[in-house]
């Protein structure tokens, strides 16, 4: 499938920085999503996935700054739905180089909150950090579209 | 400090959404709209109206002036406020509108009588809104202006 026909079919969104705004984008992306070929429990799997994300965004890369921006993009291609959320970067992520796991949460070892990345990669097919055209972070997605049984 | 700068400016928030003009997806900006405008606190019947009239705008804009095209987008700009949701709906301009179809009186006999039974989407959105307005976009293209009053 050419370049071309990826572009056909991308979808942007912008909103404020602001915590709540993640609900309108779940809406917004999981309508979008609604038009693949994505089961019905692999849709709430892209709603969680894409709340955790956009939160990120809001509170630790534009560290809830009024008047920043979020910007979502999904791209359909042949085999996978790829969602980006990026925000301005006013804190470059630096994830922790060994996470706790819920098991030393719930022992008291760290904050119970802080897992929001590893549910996005426990729900989607690829996750992680990509390199971002401008300053700020650039968190990206996938779930393909007809994944293997 | 005067009391003209003490009278509180209206906060205002944008979300822009930029869709492909194709059929269908219409319904991304229904949902985007209907989600923003229940956090907002519209009733359930407005939120519908909303829906509706959104719909319609941007089915215009995906087959008319974009021309079912797409590679080019439709933009939906969603201006929340303290008391009112301003929709801003704009395509590329394929198709100039008529400024005479702005302002339809359809009757419902000729219609029937028509095998297109189409034609009722500008009249539905002036029905539905509080204040509509046919504009030229900043792209050049054609832009419906929508706006609905919050009612506390």
């Amino acid at each position: 499938m050419s370049t071309s026909i990826y572009l056909q079919t991308m979808m942007e969104l912008t909103l404020p920085s602001e915590l709540g705004y993640e609900v309108v984008a779940r809406d917004a992306v999981a309508a979008f999503a609604c038009r693949l070929c994505i089961a019905p429990d692999r849709l709430e799997d892209l709603k969680t996935a894409l709340c955790e994300a956009c939160i990120n965004a809001i509170e630790h890369g534009n560290l809830l700054r009024p008047g920043l921006r979020v910007q979502i993009r999904c791209r359909v291609e042949v085999e996978q739905l790829i969602v980006e959320v990026v925000d301005q970067g006013v804190s470059a992520f630096a994830p922790r180089s060994e996470p706790l796991t819920i098991v030393e949460k719930l022992a008291g070892l760290g904050s119970l909150r802080g897992m929001g990345l590893m549910l996005i990669s426990q729900l989607c097919d690829e996750a992680g950090f990509v390199p971002s055209a401008g300053p700020g972070n650039c968190f990206r997605f996938a779930f393909y579209r007809h994944p293997m049984a | 400090m005067s009391d003209e700068t003490n009278q509180r400016e209206p906060v205002e928030k944008v979300i822009e959404l930029r869709l492909p003009s194709k059929l269908g997806y219409e319904r991304v900006a229904m949902d985007t709209a209907s989600s923003l405008a229940r956090r907002m606190g519209f009733h359930a019947e407005r939120v519908e109206s909303l829906k509706t009239a959104i719909s319609e705008a941007v089915t215009n804009a995906i087959e008319h002036g974009n021309q079912q095209d797409a590679a080019v987008k439709v933009v939906v700009l969603l201006t929340a406020r303290d008391d009112e949701l301003i929709v801003y709906v704009a395509d590329q301009g394929r198709k100039p509108l008529d400024q005479d179809c702005t302002t339809p009186t359809p009757k419902i006999e000729d219609a029937l009588e028509r095998d297109d039974k189409g034609g009722w989407g500008i009249w539905l959105i002036r029905e539905l809104m509080d204040e509509v307005e046919f504009t030229t976009a900043p792209s050049g293209g054609n832009q419906v202006r929508m706006v609905i009053h919050l009612e506390q």
